[in-house]
């Protein structure tokens, strides 16, 4: 790998380094500051009393004898919030795309089980959950809908009366000549695809601590969610409050996942409250709370198809998604974000002419899906790289091999894909190759074989994906949402103290950002690691951000932080020309020190800042006049963004008797640029293959016919733990440098886009001898057991 | 999630707990390690009006070994302990294979052997662990002690005989015969969980032969069950037989963690591989 030439290697290298979590002390010890934590004088406490019906019309609310209740101070219906708070909803410019307005507390009429339908106010948590019982709700109810392809026929009962259908949004794709296509195949392959409607669980839940204060007419709300700037701008029109009196701070986050990228009713009840009251309120969600409540993931139903000539080669595909994306189209994603992101991704990273798709997102009753690790790229995956399995067990070709053969070359990048998007280069052959030399593909295929004549289950998987990380404006990364995700503050500045301080729109959730971050600027000034405070999470700090989700904390945050470093890097060097005597090109800045390159003349930053700041008299007036001060906000838009490439394999061995899947081996070849800290990286994608395994394997949210919620403990929405993740090897390749500032790639989600489709290929090839393709996921021993026993029955 | 109001007591002697339980016409609670109970009490699916800490009573946490080799266990003998108890692995080493089982360490430091007997989970080890080695469970009440055979304890999920007012006070376990071979398997996806299913076996020799097997079930009926089909057929034609006769032992219901017809399943292969350990470990 070569540097970019903008990257100045006189100076210590701290991108790439293994720093350690400079917030793992905190967070470790107990001493970081949660949402939970926040005490205030005077504090109230929020319990909601949410709906038992799926589908209903509420008859009637009575909450006097809540209000009544001792320790209790208010409560609160659907008709006070719509008081107190404009309405909203979730726009967007796509074509056939119906949004819907969420009200904060159910009016009239309850749509999910969970749904929010009065707030009681009390001096503690308790009494508010005892005066829960206390409110009095009738409803009647409605026919409830929990299929989607019952809630898309036009006859449907409809959701929201005033929308046309349960059709949320709709979209086609096609390139090429799929009909032709199929026509000339030597094979094709395909069937009904499920993947299964999960949610991203955190072991902090979701939280919010709202104050108003009177005097200042400024509202502070400090909350779990991972987009503090979109948050803050919403309630400002919610509110009708000015920027500068909405501040909208997330402090310590114990994990996003996509789960806390959302705007929801909490945060905006709570804020209404103390604004209505004029006191602190709290509302921290219990288990049960955020398993029902919490933006739920996936849940799609994809027909699909795949049509192959006799050497491998794709000729084309055809799928038909249909997304079960709950009661109402989440703000600010909307309800295409996940469904439709199933179909643009669905081509992969392989070469594909001919392509026709169509997506459905479908309004039901159930909690919204939102955005999870990976957002629609797991079931494009999870199809794309099941398909080709099933086509190469048709025409008999390795799946390794059927893979080389249809990953976009080196030579062919940029690469238009089918459905219109552009990978820039990416190592797409380069991390095929590294996994099935890292994991011995050829060795274990031998084992394989000797272990199948002894009658045991075992399968190998592979799956290759590419996603787009660190979207810039050219792409929203919901399509035609009102909101610009494609720019990222930073301002970085160094006070009269000499201390730096870089501050970014980005929140962090525990992915490392105050070290990795830090690991850039200070790279970028000429200062230790350790000498840069990292601002993240608080809307006060930047005039616009929007946060932390679509992988694009490391290629924005990495890249605005470079730039805004520069500058500053710049005007310390123009000061210590001026104080050292030396022309601006003969000074080097490093390990916190100006020195004139050559000489023993130097001084630190600190006392440059000094000199600047407070010393009269030694740096001119007309420096100053030019220079300002030691600081700069830049904003940085990657406008395409970049490729981030990764195969994933793995060893599975399934136990005849039990149908447990074990993971015997595991590994990750990934292309994410240049690595900032490999710690982080590496954590980041053994994160994401846990998550991905437990999707795999275990993780479903389930509905009766009801709409009744039946897995809202964690006893019944089964996540894996420590003990069920398999060591899991990781390997970076650091191939041809992308454009973006910096050379970043992003990695976060890598790990659940991979490991579903990788482990469904394993187990479909453990089952192989019995015909058994996994179509449906989590290959939970059941499904396995109910497989295999009708395939025995054939 | 938090707990509707309540009254507590610590009580500090056997009388006093079950004077205290009398006294609240049986409203009140036991509580124990609290393991089981304090989180159905934040779900608010228990509501009782008093609680009654039995923690403080002295005496109630001991592994007691007797002469037919046997052990009493106190009802306050927390999961670790007999985990990692020395009497147990050397007399019961079913029962020490069994424990490791049970839910996560943080849970087994806390956990009590009365509670779990109390609580009577279908799935859950101790109460199968009774039921396999005929424990005797050692009631205290009003009117004094009584023991209660562990195959008459369980009544339905979650109900036992106990009165309101009775306390488990200590779980007997009588010896077993000198050369008994022993196997135990369940199956969860997750390790620590409750068991979707699980099969243990005892196999005793003499001579060469088998003269005595017992075979318990958990998570495959409403109550711990003994499997008595199978350990006939293991008598008359051995383990392939037995293994299928588990089946019609088995009355399992559905789930969201498996069907009755998984559940049938897995009685059959976990007999299957119970009976061949115990037989291989009965030979040693
Ligand atoms: C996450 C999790 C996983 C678990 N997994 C398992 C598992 O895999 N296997 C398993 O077996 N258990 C499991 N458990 C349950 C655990 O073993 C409990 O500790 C046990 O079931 C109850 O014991 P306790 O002492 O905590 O009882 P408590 O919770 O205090 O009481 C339980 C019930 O028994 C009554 N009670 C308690 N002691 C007495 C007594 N001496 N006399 C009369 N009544 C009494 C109480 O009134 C209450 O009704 C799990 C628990 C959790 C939270």
């Amino acid at each position: 790998m070569s540097p970019p030439d903008d990257i100045d290697l006189t100076r210590p290298q701290f991108i790439g380094a293994k720093v350690m979590r400079r917030e793992d002390p905190r967070l470790l010890a107990g001493e970081g500051n949660y949402v939970a934590d926040i005490k205030r004088h005077g504090m109230l406490h929020i319990a909601f009393r949410r709906s038992d019906h799926a589908h209903a019309l509420i008859t009637n609310v009575d909450v006097s004898a809540a209000q009544a209740m001792e320790g209790v101070v208010a409560v609160y219906t659907g008709a006070d919030i719509t008081r107190l708070a404009n309405p909203y909803q979730a726009t967007s410019r796509m074509k056939n795309y119906q949004a819907t307005f969420i009200p904060p507390l159910a009016v009239d009429k309850v749509r999910y089980v969970g749904e929010a339908v009065v707030a009681v106010v009390a001096i503690s948590r308790y009494v508010a959950e005892d005066a829960l019982a206390l409110v009095e709700l009738e409803y009647e109810s409605l026919a409830v809908l929990v299929d989607p392809e019952e809630a898309l026929k036009p006859d449907a009962p409809k959701l929201h009366d005033d929308l046309e259908s349960n059709i949320l949004a709709a979209r086609e794709f096609a390139r090429g000549e799929v009909a032709e296509a199929f026509a000339d195949a030597a094979a094709t392959a395909g069937g009904r695809f499920h993947f299964t409607r999960t949610t991203p669980v955190t072991i902090e839940a979701r939280a919010s601590v709202a104050e108003y204060d009177k005097g200042t007419r400024t509202l502070t709300l400090h909350c779990t969610t991972q987009i503090p700037g979109i948050v803050r701008d919403k309630l400002s029109e919610i509110f009708d409050l000015p920027g500068p009196r909405i501040r909208v701070i997330a402090p310590d986050v114990g994990g996003g996942f996509g789960g806390k990228t959302s705007l929801y009713s909490e945060e905006i009840v709570a804020c209404a409250i103390a604004r209505d009251l004029g006191k602190p309120v709290k509302w921290v969600s219990d288990r049960m709370e955020d398993l029902m409540t919490t933006g739920n993931a996936f849940d799609e139903i994809v027909d699909a198809e795949i049509a192959v000539a006799e050497d491998g080669r794709i000729l084309g595909v055809k799928a038909d998604v249909i997304g079960d994306v709950g009661a109402y189209s989440i703000y600010p994603w909307t309800a295409t974000i996940e469904p439709v992101q199933v179909v643009s991704f669905l081509p992969g990273p392989y070469r594909i002419a001919n392509y026709a798709a169509r997506v459905r997102a479908v309004a039901t009753n159930k909690t919204l899906t939102g955005a999870y690790r990976g957002v629609g790229r797991p079931i494009s995956v999870f199809v794309m790289d099941r398909l080709l399995d099933m086509a190469a067990r048709k025409i008999g070709m390795d799946p390794a091999e059927i893979r080389r053969r249809n990953l976009v070359n080196d030579d062919e990048f940029p690469y238009k894909a089918a459905s219109g998007l552009v990978w820039d280069k990416s190592a797409f052959q380069a991390c095929l190759r590294e996994a099935a030399d890292g994991i011995g593909y050829d060795e274990l295929r031998r084992e394989q074989a000797a272990a199948r004549a002894d009658g045991r289950w075992v399968g190998i998987g592979v799956a290759c994906y590419a996603e787009l990380t660190g979207v810039g404006s050219r792409i929203a990364v919901a399509p035609g949402m009102p909101i610009n995700t494609g720019t990222e503050t930073c301002n970085v500045a160094i006070d009269s103290t000499g201390a730096v301080t870089a501050s970014f729109g980005l929140a962090s959730q525990g992915q490392g950002m105050e070290t990795t971050l830090a690991q850039v600027v200070a790279e970028e000034l000429g200062v230790k690691v350790e000498d840069v405070d990292i601002v993240l999470g608080d809307t006060a700090s930047v005039s616009h951000g929007t946060g932390t989700y679509a992988s694009r904390g490391a290629v924005f945050g990495g890249g605005a932080g470079i730039l805004a470093a520069k500058a500053v890097h710049e005007k310390i060097v123009r000061v210590a020309g001026h104080l050292l005597e030396a022309a601006v090109e003969d000074i080097e800045t490093g390990n916190g020190d100006v020195r004139v390159k050559g000489t023993d003349k130097s001084m630190t930053i600190r006392d440059l800042a000094r000199a600047l700041y407070s010393d009269m008299g030694r740096v001119p007036k007309d420096m100053r006049d030019e220079i300002d001060n030691l600081e700069a906000t830049k904003v940085y838009d990657p406008f395409f963004g970049t490729t981030t490439s990764a195969s994933h394999m793995c060893l599975i061995e399934v136990d005849p008797e039990t149908y447990k899947v074990e993971i015997k081996r595991y590994i990750v070849v990934e292309d994410c640029g240049r690595v900032i800290n490999p710690l982080i990286a590496d954590g980041q994608a053994h994160g994401g293959v846990a998550q991905g395994i437990g999707v795999a394997l275990m993780e479903e949210v389930i509905h009766d016919k009801t709409g009744q919620v039946l897995t809202a403990s964690l006893v019944d929405y089964v996540v894996p733990s420590a003990v069920e993740i398999p060591s899991i090897d990781v390997v970076h390749v650091e191939a041809e440098l992308p454009g973006t500032v910096g050379g970043f790639r992003g990695l976060g989600e890598g790990g659940t886009i991979g490991a579903p489709a990788c482990i469904a290929n394993a187990i479909s090839d453990a089952l192989s001898p019995l015909g058994i393709e996994i179509m449906e996921i989590p290959a939970t021993p059941e499904r396995l057991f109910r497989l295999v026993e009708a395939a025995k029955a054939d | 999630m938090k707990p509707a109001p309540f009254d507590y007591v610590r009580a500090s002697s056997v009388e006093e707990a079950v004077a205290a339980l009398a006294a609240s016409n049986g409203d009140a609670k036991v509580l124990a390690g609290g393991q089981s109970l304090v989180p159905m009490l934040n779900f608010r699916v228990v509501d009782a009006p008093l609680f009654v800490d039995i923690n403080g009573i002295e005496g109630l946490d001991l592994i007691e070994e007797k002469e037919d080799g046997g052990l009493r266990i106190g009802a306050l003998t927390r999961h670790f302990a007999l985990e990692t108890s020395v009497s147990v692995r050397d007399r019961f080493p079913v029962l020490h294979e069994a424990m490791k089982h049970v839910a996560h360490l943080a849970i087994r430091n806390r956990g009590t052997i009365g509670g779990s007997l109390s609580h009577a989970d279908p799935a859950a080890e101790l109460p199968m662990m009774a039921v396999l080695l005929d424990a005797k469970i050692v009631a205290a009440g009003p009117d004094g002690e009584r023991e209660i055979p562990a195959g008459d304890f369980f009544t339905a999920p979650l109900t036992t005989v106990l009165a309101p007012d009775e306390i488990v006070v200590a779980v007997d376990l009588p010896g077993l015969p000198a050369v008994t071979g022993w196997g135990f398997e369940e199956f969860a996806q997750r390790r620590g969980d409750f068991a979707v299913a699980g099969v243990a076996a005892l196999v005793t020799r003499e001579g060469g032969t088998v003269t005595n097997t017992r075979i318990a079930l958990m998570g495959l009926h409403d109550t711990p069950v003994r499997a008595r089909s199978a350990e006939a057929a293991f008598g008359e034609s051995g383990i392939e037989a037995a293994a299928v006769a588990a089946r019609q032992d088995a009355d399992p219901m559905n789930d969201l963690h498996g069907s009755a017809d998984y559940r049938r399943h897995l009685a059959e292969a976990l007999t299957r591989r119970v009976l061949t350990a115990a037989l291989e470990r009965a030979a040693q």
